[in-house]
């Protein structure tokens, strides 16, 4: 019986238990490609960094045309099986939770990795309509920290993040989706065996202090936040291609008719002459447009619903269409971040058990939201400044 | 609902009725095709003209078969898109029968690829479902026997066999914690 | 179930390379190895009424928008749940363009916070919460048109005077027609229907004033209009623009539309809901005046 059992272990990929106990050290572990590359302007170059683990596989590794039905529903069923089971009693979140600390405003917490999922209006208590964005945090998992002196080694560190004690943050990768491993390589499956989750389809780093470290395997909700908390947001854009300078820049462009020839979109001059000539750096010029991670700051969390995960966060202009990913994070605003001081966040995520018996309720509003369930909105006869009167 | 993939924005064609022919050529060219299949069950073309005619081929019928022929708007449709006239008896009579409770797409398409040498134009056969003619793919490889299926044909086997018997060794252990535990009330109660 | 089946029948533009397609997002979602989710596999009760074929009509801004990158089914579903919610406190009545309305609604700068306004329905659009809709009046001589939101919460009562159909679905037109087919007295008393009738349709044919117009009514195919009385070259040039090839376009009708399927799933939905609402709210009736009076 051994025999075939093995075969399937083999076959289904990351799951060979003795390749990962060698590995399992750090440092003989590929990093995937976890973070938002910082660079100046965009990267321009299509060759993967070093440390970057090939994600996707060519093509399966076995040829599912090959495949009977009942063979492929097998594999789906081994699968699942295993997740569930076997990884509930390999998980690191048997051994019991890590320390936990106090937040204070020096503090970074790990961020959610969200689905954008629409725009719908709002109205608050005083009857002003306003737009949020749904955000929905879909199956997500904390994959591992790397605590501050391990991350100072890796080649996304920054300079700045060191001060005269040596390295001020180490880093959460949190990963979002459940897949099954059939989709990806060997090397990427194992990047997740730490964690005892599944492997995700999307990965992305935050910088975290060490007092906000959290356990590889912790399931992060829409409550990692709390309504009233002010978050950054950054996504990637709406790709357009290569645009002209019109599109890209809003130049004016040329005249429509008139005796216009071939002058209808064109940029103009591009540089003087004498001192200044030529073209200056950083001259709008056509190019590609979109398809750039963009941060916005300083969003207000309006509502969360625990059934979906979803948050709504102000604002109907959150980067990239409907269904791209989202990193949402605390605000880094120093007085949004000083006022957080009142209300502290979960530290360092949301636990389900710190609720007790009693389940969150399915959806919690900010005070200042109109809630649909209220009488309408009626504003009081003689005071100067309106105020809501509920009757 | 359409039961095929669909693009999000419709093809412009602007040949399709001839140079200049505009929308109107391209809806003419559309009803020319879908009389085709309707009629041969089985036809031949560019792959971006059939592609874009599978859909209002599929349409159609799915439109007979929810309304019936007794709905103006369905016979109005029937009408214009069914350029042969007894084509609208076969649309009602047999196509609609043939796909009743018929979960999957009405029609399937085939891609041809490109000849060559020849005009570089990808071709493909849209036919209709449950036609006379012969198959256009022959028979598939019976892939049963080969050596990944016997492997995890055995493989299924033994996991399947393991998983009831470790179920059943949970039956056990519960029946025998109920009978210990009766067995303690009951002492408990004669005492 | 249909709605996955509706995102896997899409093809997707390059742009939204970023985007996860819908379809995998919806299998992420049910999938078994998402390990905290609690979304409940949705058992399809089939006790449940099923809502007549026109039901869509008397309730049109169930139907979320039909353009295919804002379609999402958690985000249709809570924002139908908000709606549900807001029309369990106030009783938005069944209207269609060309119905008589009132509206009251809170207003910071009138005296009293409170304003009423009645007027005729000439337009309704918008899916979800951004359903809203139009009512023109002519005052002191001056056509006067107010759009409102229809989940907006200054709404304190919607009263519907007068039920009917009128034969388009836009009355833009009346703003270049003479102000007596817009016009509404302020004091109108409200219009009872005998019950179980089906709503009347006013056949009347409005008679536009001279050129010039907002819009070229003669390009299009109105029916509540009487003979514009142009010279030909108007009608030559409008058979000229014409597109009537799109009457027949099936495919275009389905690209803009939520399809048959889905429609009847939403409104069953909304039907076993709107139930239970109105029967609250015949109760409230019964009772006296409510607390939104």
């Amino acid at each position: 019986m051994a025999a075939p059992m093995k075969s399937v272990a083999c076959l289904i990929r990351g799951t060979c238990f003795l390749q990962n106990a060698i590995l399992h050290d750090t440092r003989f572990m590929p990093r995937a490609c976890t973070h938002l590359q910082i660079t100046r302007g965009r990267r321009r170059t299509c060759r993967p960094p070093s440390w970057f683990v090939r994600t996707r596989t060519k093509s399966h590794h076995l040829n599912q045309q090959e495949l009977t039905a009942e063979n492929k529903g097998f594999l789906t069923e081994y699968v699942e099986d295993f997740y569930t089971k076997k990884f509930e009693e390999t998980s690191p979140l048997k051994d019991g939770p890590w320390e936990r600390h106090e937040w204070h405003s020096h503090t970074f917490r790990t961020g959610v990795l969200a689905v954008k999922i629409g725009v719908i209006p709002q109205w608050d208590n005083q009857g002003r309509k306003f737009h949020t964005t749904l955000l929905q945090v879909l199956d997500n998992h904390v994959i591992r920290y790397v605590p501050p002196p391990v991350f100072e080694q890796s080649p996304a560190f920054k300079s700045h993040w060191r001060n005269r004690n040596g390295p001020k943050y180490g880093s959460v990768v949190v990963g979002a989706l459940s897949c099954d491993p059939q989709l990806f390589t060997k090397e990427y499956n194992n990047l997740f065996t730490e964690a005892g989750v599944p492997p995700k389809r999307k990965l992305t780093r935050f910088i975290v202090t060490p007092n906000a470290a959290v356990q590889p395997g912790t399931p992060l909700f829409a409550t990692h936040f709390k309504v009233g908390d002010y978050v950054d947001v950054q996504a990637k854009t709406i790709g357009h291609g290569f645009q002209g300078v019109v599109k890209r820049w809003g130049f004016k462009g040329g005249p429509a008719s008139h005796g216009t020839t071939k002058w209808h979109r064109r940029p103009g001059s591009m540089g003087g002459g004498r001192e200044k000539s030529g073209v200056w750096k950083g001259k709008k010029m056509p190019g590609h447009m979109g398809m750039d991670w963009r941060t916005l700051r300083g969003l207000k969390i309006w509502r969360i619903n625990t059934k979906y995960n979803v948050l709504y966060v102000h604002g109907p202009c959150i980067p990239g269409p409907n269904h791209c990913y989202v990193r949402i994070m605390d605000t880094t605003l120093f007085y949004r971040k000083q006022a957080m001081e009142d209300q502290p966040p979960y530290m360092p995520t949301f636990f389900p058990e710190d609720t007790g018996d009693s389940d969150l309720p399915e959806e919690i509003v900010d005070e200042k939201l109109f809630s649909f369930k209220e009488p309408s909105i009626r504003y009081e006869e003689e005071a100067s400044t309106t105020k809501k009167a509920k009757r | 609902m359409l039961r095929i993939p669909i693009k999000v924005t419709a093809r412009k064609l602007p040949h399709a009725g001839g140079r200049g022919s505009g929308p109107q050529g391209r809806i003419n060219k559309m009803r020319k095709l879908v009389t085709a299949l309707i009629r041969h069950e089985r036809i031949e073309g560019q792959y971006q003209w059939v592609d874009e005619a599978r859909g209002y081929a599929e349409r159609l019928i799915l439109e007979a078969q929810r309304n019936g022929d007794t709905h103006k708007g369905t016979m109005e449709m029937a009408d214009y898109w069914l350029l042969e006239k007894d084509l609208v008896h076969k649309l009602f009579k047999v196509l609609v029968p043939r796909y009743t409770n018929y979960p999957a797409s009405f029609t399937q398409l085939w891609s041809l690829g490109e000849t060559f040498p020849g005009r570089p134009v990808p071709m493909a056969v849209l036919e209709l479902k449950g036609n006379p003619w012969p198959p256009v793919v022959p028979k598939e490889r019976d892939q049963r026997n080969s050596l990944v299926n016997i492997l995890l044909d055995q493989a299924r086997k033994d996991y399947r066999q393991q998983k009831y018997e470790s179920i059943a060794a949970l039956e056990l252990n519960k029946q025998s914690e109920q009978q210990t535990s009766n067995i303690d009330d009951s002492s408990a109660s004669t005492s | 179930m249909n709605f996955s089946l509706f995102c896997s029948a899409l093809v997707v533009p390059c742009r939204f390379s970023n985007t996860l397609a819908t379809k995998l997002v919806e299998r992420h979602r049910k999938s078994k190895l998402a390990s905290h989710t609690r979304e409940e596999a949705e058992t399809k009760d089939t006790t449940v009424l099923t809502a007549p074929r026109d039901y869509k009509f008397v309730y049109p801004e169930f139907l979320p928008d039909p353009t295919w990158w804002k379609r999402d089914r958690i985000r249709e579903k809570l924002e139908r749940e908000d709606m549900m919610r807001r029309r369990s406190v106030i009783e938005i009545p069944e209207f269609y363009v060309g119905t008589v309305m009132a509206v009251e609604s809170s207003d910071k700068y009138a005296p009293g916070k409170k304003n009423r306004f009645v007027g005729i329905c000439i337009q309704r659009g918008g899916h979800g919460l951004r359903a809203g809709f139009t009512l023109r009046n002519v005052i002191d001589g001056q056509g006067v048109e107010v759009q409102y939101d229809l989940y907006n919460p200054t709404i304190i009562r919607l009263e519907v005077l007068k039920l009917e159909k009128r034969l388009d679905d836009e009355l833009l037109y009346l703003r270049d027609a003479p102000q007596e087919y817009s016009t509404v007295p302020f004091d109108m008393e409200p219009v009872v229907l005998p019950p179980g009738i089906a709503v009347p349709i006013n056949t009347m044919k409005v008679k536009l004033g001279p050129r010039p117009w907002h819009e070229r009514w003669e390009r299009q195919e109105l029916k509540g209009v009487e003979d514009l009385g142009l010279p030909e070259r108007f009608y030559k040039r409008a058979a000229e623009v014409a597109k009537p090839w799109q009457k027949h376009d099936l495919m275009r009708d389905y690209r803009l539309a939520i399809n048959e399927d889905e429609t009847e799933e939403i409104m069953t939905d909304v039907y076993g809901k709107m139930q239970g609402i109105e029967t609250q709210q015949k109760l409230r009736r019964r009772q006296g005046p409510g607390p939104a009076k």
